[in-house]
């Protein structure tokens, strides 16, 4: 689609695909026509060319109001009706919508629990009466009353102190996977866009120049003005931000071997599936990695897997780079195993994700 | 002395008058000033054609009246309502139009239609404003409705005028003490109905 004003092209030649579910972060400077895009979306503003499709339907062909009623919509100057206490901002649409008072009421306290404000304490305070966080959670809160399944964000956070955002973030992240929704996310911020985002879309010029996970972005910029926006001559500052699950490599199940089969079998089953090394789930917290050559430097090869290897640390894939490089630091080792709850996901090898770094 | 029962007359006369002219006043500028918040063209017809009615002054426009519409209670009425509209409009005009942009922004994401915006964050934001122009056209109606005496209207100015006209200064004063008592309370009940309209809920 592409948007004109005044015969400069805000939006140019734009065509992406947003996956259900998925927290899509659209990553530009100003101007880049990020929040143009994100508008067009719920139609705030229409297309001169081309067109937005919600599963498969031309929005223009849907009443907007309606539209707009199933999505979400937050901005950074939250825009909470001053005159309106918590509760009537909350409140309004499903008033309008004629929902029972009751309903309408249990739906705010739910709401106000996820966003972690006691409804008893805010439910009647005006929105003078909050401070920024508080005003943007309510702010969260009433664009999830009608239980829409998009949400779109513009520079929600942008408004915040650094500490608070972080906070905001974390919190954020919680809620989103408490709820199915899939989410379109507006910022210029790298690191916000790294923290929360499942899909990056760089945005400059009005031109959507590469869509990635953090990492693809980082380590593959698509060119130059990428590289820049991403700050990817900059990447050790990426650490912080970067997750286990962007670095991590992913591991095929023929590397990982059972704990109940012999050093023989074992040694088998690497030669015959041309690997060299493995990872052996011995139970849930440990997880222990074993080279071809340990195995066969084995004297006893009836010896069961279980009582060999390296013991291996364990994170979760939403742990920060920084976190496993300080937690590994002590023990000198160089190698850490990603586990969603009871699955190995994938390995971090510190020293291949630091030469990428570099 | 005066007599009691013509003054109460005169003053129920006068009050209906003024506030006779106020409802029609609001009745007009209403639907004038929420066009002209969405209707550029309207907007500034309306508000030039309202600044030219603001420079008549008072007494030419009630002299206006009789030619066109000429003389009694409802001519009285039409020069009220004429001169008194003004700061109603214009108030409420930008009442209405200077809204946050980011709360017409975010009413319109979240799915109000227009009229929606208008009724529950246009209109409620606007009350400061548009009271202001209420209490300053209830006392700019409450003085041409003592000149409207003159052409027939009727009110308290009938019994001003009459005192002076016999160089009776008690029947003067009878008259013009209570027209500006009236114009004291006129500014106290506005602020009353302000302030409960702000403390009811939105909806």
């Amino acid at each position: 689609m592409t948007k004109i004003y005044k015969e400069s092209k805000a939006i140019d030649d734009l065509s992406f695909e947003i996956c259900k579910g998925e927290l899509f972060v659209i990553l530009g400077s100003s101007g880049s026509g990020k929040t143009t895009t994100l508008r067009l979306i719920n139609r705030l503003i229409d297309p001169d060319e081309g067109a937005v499709y919600l599963n498969g339907n031309d929005t223009k062909t849907m009443d907007p109001v309606k539209l707009r009623r199933k999505i979400g919509y937050v901005i950074q100057q939250i825009g909470l009706f001053p005159h309106m206490t918590v509760k009537e901002n909350i409140g309004l649409i499903p008033h309008l919508e004629k929902w029972k008072e009751e309903d309408i009421s249990n739906k705010i306290d739910e709401l106000l629990t996820l966003v972690a404000l006691p409804p008893q304490l805010f439910r009647s305070r005006y929105p003078n009466q909050l401070s920024g966080g508080q005003q943007q959670r309510v702010g969260l809160a009433r664009a999830l009353v009608m239980d829409p399944p998009l949400l779109l964000m513009d520079e929600p956070f942008g408004a915040l102190d650094p500490l608070l955002r972080m906070q905001l973030q974390n919190e954020f992240l919680s809620i989103k996977r408490k709820l199915d929704k899939t989410i379109v996310f507006v910022t210029h911020d790298i690191e916000e866009s790294f923290i929360l985002a499942d899909r990056i879309g760089v945005m400059h010029g009005g031109k959507m120049l590469q869509i990635g996970t953090p990492s693809e972005l980082l380590f593959e910029p698509a060119n130059e003005i990428v590289s820049k926006i991403i700050g990817a001559e900059n990447k050790f500052k990426a650490i912080k931000f970067l997750q286990a699950k962007d670095v991590m490599i992913l591991i095929d199940k023929n590397c990982l071997i059972e704990s109940d089969i012999s050093c023989k079998e074992a040694i088998d089953k690497m030669i015959s599936g041309k690997i060299d090394s493995c990872i052996i789930k011995k139970s849930n917290s440990d997880i222990a990695h074993i080279s071809l050559i340990d195995l066969l430097n084995e004297k006893d090869k009836e010896r069961s897997v279980m009582d060999l290897g390296n013991k291996l640390s364990v994170f979760a894939p939403s742990d920060t780079l920084s976190s496993i490089i300080l937690l590994l630091k002590p023990s000198k080792e160089s190698m850490a195993a990603i586990m969603d709850h009871d699955k190995v996901l994938g390995i971090v090898r510190l020293n291949s994700v630091l030469m990428n770094l570099i | 002395m005066v007599a009691l029962a013509p003054l109460f007359d005169a003053i129920l006369q006068h009050l209906t008058l003024v506030f006779t002219s106020l409802a029609i006043g609001i009745c007009l500028a209403t639907p004038l000033a929420i066009f002209s918040v969405f209707y550029k063209r309207v907007s500034y017809v309306v508000l030039t054609v309202i600044n030219m009615v603001q420079s008549i002054p008072s007494f030419a426009l009630v002299a206006i009246i009789v030619p066109l519409v000429g003389i009694g209670f409802v001519p009285g009425v039409v020069a009220i309502v004429l001169g008194s509209i003004v700061p109603i409009v214009k108030n409420m005009y930008v009442g209405l139009a200077k809204t946050d942009i980011a709360l017409i922004d975010t009413g319109k994401g979240m799915g109000l239609t227009d009229l929606q915006i208008v009724r529950y964050v246009r209109l409620p934001l606007a009350y400061p404003a548009i009271f202001a122009g209420l209490k300053f056209s209830a006392i700019i109606a409450n003085g041409i409705a003592v000149l409207t005496a003159i052409i027939g209207s009727g009110g308290l100015g009938r019994i001003i005028f009459e005192g002076l006209a016999s160089f009776n200064i008690n029947k003067t004063l009878s008259g013009a003490i209570p027209a500006i008592l009236i114009a004291l309370s006129l500014d106290m009940i506005f602020s009353i109905a302000e302030k409960k309209l702000k403390s009811k809920s939105v909806y």
